[in-house]
Formats: structure tokens, C-alpha cells, sequence
């Protein structure tokens, strides 16, 4: 029990097994999003009240194991013996016990209370399946529950289930496992030999089955105590065991005998419990189109686009909220101004407050059909399907096969990409997907380039639009070249190994309890973000008397320009260039300002929300020649998306580390590309 | 004694031995594929992961890390 008088319960399943729809079900939008301390896996936790008690429920990473093969099977693993929660409740796949109860039979040997949770049991009844649940309380000595998400009848039985495990501190009978295990002879050897309380939470039973699996931590603590103990016959004795369990073949590999042992377990758990017809295991009509060899891809890209497009729906009230917050801009100002209140003031207020207010709201919309739609795809299981088909191609960047979802939504915003990187387990690989997905041009991006681009290449034009995804392609694996082996160890770059669940019902109000609690999280740590960088920008661009060479940026450009000329670019185009890292649309305000003289750049200009020149065509072309506007173009396009992507980024990272990196390695990236563009372009014109 | 990639769409085997490192055996043993333990293949397209079944479940496993999975071809019609 932690000291605020609450029940901690810790959530312990396998991907699929509807952890993360039980655990949004039963804290709704009362959860905290983090990391684990010194981890880069991600913690979550949440809050419930039943029957006057309160609950802390803390998900545990998903691993497939309690090995030590991941930071997530660790962290695990020390969460569940640091003695912090009073009760793990275990999850398994009702419709596929066969496999789902291995992270149960991991656990066997675990001293700590804990309940046995078989999800989905509405599956397995349609499957025709009967599972006796009480039978198998009793050969397990746990508290069983069959659970449906959807039923709120099943919460009933859920409680009951808790209380009980709470109150009865039930330890999972060891004894039937450990009786198989001892057929493996180190098995026996090594248990006996096990000093006391080698590592508290854990049972000989588990510490000696891991040892046989070989597994790090348990056998160097192991090593360690019985070197500390100086009895030399009992630890060569360790050493002569464990040598016999360390072959390849299955008679002499731990791991395989241990794992065979627990299906043993698993097997005699189920016989006289669960009764089932014989399993169909033929493809389904969707399944054959998804993994089709010519029609999978063009399939699942049509689901996303589709998806995305319904997205929009809901997506609209936010635009619509945030366009309005913006045009309460004009008045605003006008009553403060009339009030007397200081320049300085009002500027802040209404360029960086009520602005940035309104364009967050907007791109908000993004990420609200973005995590929606993401979250129906894996709840109803179409996301491993997703996964199947790109898996090698996505597997040539280094990441999985899901990250091509993150790709596909960064064409229409960059931020709602990264939201969408939520469905990637992995952190190295997250934050390679947001560093690649910052790469594809958003849909600001295509307002702006194209009209650039006809402006000073006419017809030629669509060539232009052609090099930027040349550009984009090669951008992206060249940065998955610098950023992969950093952010991606060798050991998670291993394949796909991952079942294809049976499709799902969604389970709609536990989705939009999480979708909306998601949304509110991204509001308030992008606002921070995103508040600090404007406020910033507003203060360089700044300028009292309102003439744009009183303002620190014009100072700056102008003193930097023999520097920025390298780049091909003058202290007017860096200038939009530098604005165009807080949204793209202001690259244009910007040079249409400057170069029309038509008063101060303020953060207004920059948000792109001055009228642009009547005649700012001719004033581009006649200020700017076609090398500059080349290097321009391109340096724009991949520059950093804009400011509320930056703090998506590290919203979705949780790293201030990372999220730097990848801006400066966009803001680099794209001069240089202004650089080459500009030496190529002197060549040409 | 055949590689698991090398079966052919609806053929099954029993696994007869599992190579590679710990933490691929671990993560294999966790999904179910166990070394006595039955699967048939349900999909085997170049470029894609192999699709098989097994303890009531479809896994995806991606090409080059099965390699490591061999099996003992049981003759057609063996379906339990």
C-alpha cells in the first residue's frame, strides 16, 4: 500500500492482451503519463475509486516475458519484486490460452498476491469455447476472472476479483510447475543451492528457473552471493549446472527447456478446464486481402487514408475553435490599446498569447483524429496487420512496420505524426520515426512550396516539386544512416515476431475516454513548448517604433549575412527562413513584409496571417534571383516542421535531449541543402 | 530436418530445434514456438514475414529470424 492509504494494482500482460483498454477503462482520464526513472520506456499510471477505496493502477511496460532480454522486461520485473504493488493482476487472451497464459507461467514463483484476468472472453465464447473458470481457481489458488471489456456487467466480477486478492494476499501454487521443472536435473541442483534470500519478491522456484534460462541479473546475483559466501565447493557446484544448460541443442539449451515446461504447465491447466471446438485456421476474407503480396500494400494504405480522411470529422470543430480564437486577435487588441494599455504589453498578449492559443487549437484537431483513428486500428487488430505488410520495408530504416502510419499522416501535419508514434512500443525506434517523419513535407508545406515555386519557375515547377521528394527519400534514409545505430540498438533492430490477434469489437467509450485524455495531455505540454518559443521569437522580432530595422532580428540578419550569403540566402530570405521554423505559412508573410516595406515583421507576419502584397510576384522576382529562390525553397521545405510539431516531439520523446537534436540537426540539414541548391543553381542560370 | 521458411504454404511440422542468441530464443519460446511443438504455415511470400499457426495462434515472423527455426516436415493430410 503506498502512504497516500491507496491500493496499488500493477497491470502485467502481453501486447494484445487489452491491457491498455483495461487500463484506460478503469482510470478514464484520471492518468499520468512519464518515464520510468533513468528508462526510456514509457510509465503510466492512473487513478480509480470502487467502494470507497482508492486505486493506483500502474501498466506495466508490454513485454512478452519476464526475461531480461528489454529495458520493458526489466523495468517489469524490478517493479513487480520492488515490493510496490499490493496486487498484480496478470492478463491473459481468453481465445488463445494456449499461448496468452505464458506470462502466467513466467510469473509462477513470484511471492507477490496477484489475480488471473481472462480477457476477451467474449471471443472465446463465439469461438464456441467453455472455459470452467472455477475449476481453474482452484488448481491455480488465485481468484479468476473471465472478463469482456464492453460489458459493464463484467466490472462487477472485476472488483470482486480485486477484493478478493487484496484481502486474501493469494500466492500462486508453485508446486505443479516446480515439480515439472525438476525433470531438468541443473534445475534441482541449482535450487538447492540457492542462498536465502538472494533477491526478495522472488521464490527459489523462479530464481532457479531463470538461472537455467541462463538470465543475467538473477545469475550474477548468484555468482555474486556465493563468491561473497567463499564456499568454493558450492560454487563450482553452480558453475558444473549451469554449464550443463548452456548447449544449443534442446536437451542442453535452458531456455528451451524451461519454455517447454511451462507449456507443460500450461497444457494440464487447460485440459479439464477448457473445452473447445477444433480451431479454424484458415485466413479471413480481410486477412487475405491485408496480406496479399500485390494487394496488402495498396490495401492498408487505402485503410490509413480512409481512416485519416473520417478523421477529419471530428478534427473540424477544433479548426473551426481555433480560427475563431484567432480573429478574437484584432478585437482584443483594439480594446487594449484603447484601454491604455502599454505596446509592449498588448503585443505580447495578442502575437504570442491569444496567437499561438489559436494555432495550437487548430493543429489539436490533428491529433484528436490521429490518435483516434490509431487507436481503433489496434484495437481492432488491424494495426498487426499494418506491421506484417511494411515490415520489410520499414525494416531497412531500422524501425517496424507500423512507423509507416506516422509517415503517411506527416504529409497532412507533422504534429499529428508524432501523436501517431504513439503505437510504436519501442523508444529508439519512436523517436527515429518522429526524426524521419519531421522530413515529410506537411500539408503548410504544400501550401507554400508549389506557390513559390511557380513564381520563379513557372512550368518548371512541377521539377521542383519532383526534387523535393527525390530529397525526402533520400533525407529520410540518410538520417535513419546518422540517427539509427544511436537511437536503435542492434538488439531491437531483430524482425517482427509478433502474433496477428483475432479481429476485435472496439470498445468505444473506454477509446474515447483515452483518446480525449490523450488530446488534453498534448494541449497543456505543447502550449508550454510552444508559449516559451514564441515568446522568444516575439521578443527578436520586436520593434517599438513598428520599423522592421529597429527589431533584434533585422540587426542579426543584416550582421550575419556574409555568413548566410554561403547558404545563397540574403538577410530577407533567412529571415523568412528563420520564421519558417515557427510555421511555414509565415516564410511568406515574412518576405512579402520585407520586401513591400510595408511596416514591422511582427510575430503576426510570421504566423502568416498578413495580407500578403497585391504585387508580391513581381517584388520576388525582381529581389530575389533563381539560385537564391532555389536554395530558399528547398531550405524552407525541410526545415524544422514548425513549433508545435518541435513540441509534439517532445511530448511524444519525453526527451529535451532528442527533441533538440533532431531540430538542429533539420535546422543544419536545410541549409546545407540551400547551400548545394544555391551552387547548383549558379551553375544552371 | 527442413528450415521453417522452406515449408510450403498449408504444410506443417514439429519444431526440432531453435538456434540463435538468448534473447530471440526467449522471445520465440514467449509467442509459443517451442521445440516438440506443432505449426503450419499458412503464407510463405518472398519480401514478407512467414505466416504460421500455432497454439491457436497466427504469428508473423520476419525472414531472416527464423532462419534459426528448424522442423520435422510431417506428410500432407497430417492436420490434427
Amino acid at each position: 500500500m503506498s502512504e497516500k492509504n491507496e491500493t496499488v494494482i500493477a497491470l502485467l500482460g502481453q501486447p494484445n492482451s487489452g491491457k491498455s483498454t483495461l487500463f484506460n477503462a478503469l482510470t478514464g482520464l484520471k492518468q499520468h503519463v512519464g518515464n520510468w526513472p533513468g528508462k526510456t520506456v514509457e510509465k503510466r499510471e492512473g487513478y480509480f475509486e470502487h467502494g470507497g477505496q482508492k486505486y493506483k493502477v500502474v501498466d506495466l511496460p508490454g513485454s512478452y516475458s519476464l526475461s531480461a532480454s528489454s529495458d520493458e522486461e526489466i523495468i517489469t520485473r524490478d517493479y513487480i519484486a520492488g515490493g510496490l504493488a499490493d496486487v498484480v493482476c496478470i492478463l491473459a487472451d481468453s481465445s488463445q490460452l494456449e499461448r496468452s497464459l505464458y506470462m502466467l507461467a513466467d510469473y509462477v514463483g513470484i511471492n507477490v498476491p496477484c489475480f488471473l484476468l481472462l480477457n476477451m472472453c467474449d471471443v472465446a465464447e463465439e469461438q464456441g469455447q467453455k472455459i470452467a473458470i472455477a475449476a481453474l481457481e482452484e488448481k491455480l489458488a488465485i481468484p479468476a476472472v473471465l472478463f469482456s471489456a464492453p460489458e459493464a456487467k463484467n466490472y462487477g466480477a472485476f472488483y470482486g476479483a480485486l477484493a478478493r486478492a487484496v484481502s486474501e494476499k493469494k500466492r500462486l501454487d508453485a508446486s505443479a510447475l516446480d515439480k515439472k521443472y525438476s525433470e531438468i536435473a541443473a534445475y534441482g541442483k541449482i535450487k538447492a543451492l540457492l542462498p536465502a534470500d538472494l533477491m526478495p519478491g522472488f521464490s527459489p522456484v523462479w530464481l532457479a528457473a531463470k538461472a537455467v534460462e541462463g538470465d543475467g541479473p538473477v545469475c550474477a546475483k548468484i555468482r555474486a552471493a556465493l563468491a561473497a559466501a567463499g564456499e568454493e565447493e558450492t560454487r563450482q557446484a553452480f558453475e558444473a549446472a549451469m554449464a550443463s544448460v548452456s548447449g544449443t541443442t534442446a536437451e542442453h539449451r535452458g531456455v528451451l527447456l524451461t519454455g517447454a515446461r511451462k507449456f507443460a504447465w500450461i497444457d494440464d491447466l487447460l485440459r479439464d478446464t477448457v473445452t473447445k471446438p477444433a480451431q479454424e485456421h484458415a485466413l479471413s476474407k480481410s486477412d487475405r486481402l491485408f496480406t496479399h503480396r500485390i494487394w496488402g500494400k495498396p490495401a492498408v494504405i487505402i485503410t490509413v487514408l480512409l481512416g485519416l480522411i473520417a478523421s477529419f470529422i471530428p478534427a473540424l470543430p477544433f479548426m473551426a475553435l481555433g480560427m475563431g480564437l484567432g480573429a478574437l486577435n484584432a478585437p482584443v487588441r483594439e480594446l487594449l490599446t484603447g484601454a491604455g494599455c502599454p505596446l509592449l504589453l498588448t503585443s505580447l498578449i495578442s502575437d504570442v498569447f491569444i496567437r499561438s492559443l489559436g494555432f495550437i487549437v487548430q493543429m489539436l484537431g490533428f491529433v484528436f483524429g490521429v490518435t483516434l483513428v490509431f487507436g481503433l486500428l489496434e484495437e481492432i487488430g488491424i494495426m498487426a496487420r499494418i506491421s506484417y505488410v511494411f515490415d520489410n520495408t520499414m525494416s531497412k530504416l531500422g524501425l517496424q512496420g507500423k512507423s509507416v502510419m506516422p509517415f503517411l499522416v506527416s504529409f497532412g501535419c507533422t504534429m499529428g505524426g508524432a501523436a501517431g508514434t504513439r503505437v510504436i512500443d519501442n523508444w529508439g525506434q519512436k523517436v527515429l520515426t518522429i526524426a524521419l517523419a519531421w522530413a515529410v513535407p506537411c500539408g503548410a508545406t504544400w501550401a507554400v512550396v508549389p506557390m513559390l515555386a511557380t513564381v520563379w519557375f513557372g512550368a518548371g515547377a512541377p521539377l521542383v516539386i519532383a526534387a523535393i521528394l527525390a530529397i525526402m527519400i533520400l533525407h529520410m534514409w540518410l538520417t535513419s544512416k546518422i540517427f539509427g545505430r544511436l537511437l536503435v540498438k542492434p538488439a531491437d533492430r531483430q524482425g517482427m515476431i509478433m502474433e496477428l490477434p483475432p479481429y476485435h469489437k472496439p470498445k468505444w467509450a473506454a477509446l474515447f475516454r483515452y483518446v480525449l485524455g490523450r488530446t488534453k495531455d498534448t494541449f497543456f505540454r505543447v502550449l508550454r513548448v510552444v508559449l516559451l518559443v514564441a515568446f522568444l521569437f516575439w521578443l527578436l522580432s520586436f520593434s517599438a517604433s513598428g520599423r522592421i530595422e529597429d527589431s533584434l532580428l533585422y540587426i542579426v540578419g543584416t550582421a550575419i549575412e556574409p555568413f548566410t550569403k554561403l547558404f545563397g540566402l540574403s538577410w530577407q530570405t533567412f529571415m523568412a527562413f528563420v520564421a519558417s521554423s515557427i510555421g511555414k505559412e509565415g516564410a511568406i508573410g515574412v518576405l512579402s513584409t520585407i520586401f513591400s516595406g510595408s511596416g514591422a515583421v511582427n510575430f503576426g507576419t510570421v504566423m502568416g496571417e498578413t495580407a500578403n502584397a497585391a504585387n508580391l510576384n513581381e517584388l520576388l522576382l525582381a529581389s530575389v534571383g533563381k539560385p537564391e529562390a532555389l536554395a530558399f525553397i528547398l531550405a524552407v521545405t525541410f526545415n524544422m516542421p514548425c513549433i508545435v510539431a518541435l513540441a509534439a516531439t517532445y511530448q511524444e520523446t519525453h526527451s529535451a535531449k532528442w527533441t533538440a537534436i533532431i531540430a538542429a540537426y533539420y535546422t543544419v540539414g536545410a541549409l546545407i541543402l540551400a547551400c548545394i541548391a544555391y551552387h547548383i543553381g549558379l551553375l544552371l542560370w | 530436418m527442413k528450415k521453417l521458411a522452406d515449408l510450403t504454404p498449408n504444410a506443417s511440422g514439429v519444431i526440432s530445434a531453435i538456434n540463435g542468441d538468448n534473447r530471440f530464443v526467449n522471445r520465440v519460446t514467449a509467442i509459443g514456438l517451442t521445440p516438440g511443438s506443432r505449426v503450419t504455415v499458412i503464407k510463405n511470400d518472398q519480401n514478407r514475414p512467414l505466416l504460421v499457426y500455432s497454439r491457436d495462434t497466427m504469428i508473423a515472423l520476419n525472414r531472416t529470424e527464423c532462419k534459426g527455426i528448424e522442423v520435422e516436415e510431417e506428410s500432407s493430410g497430417g492436420a490434427r
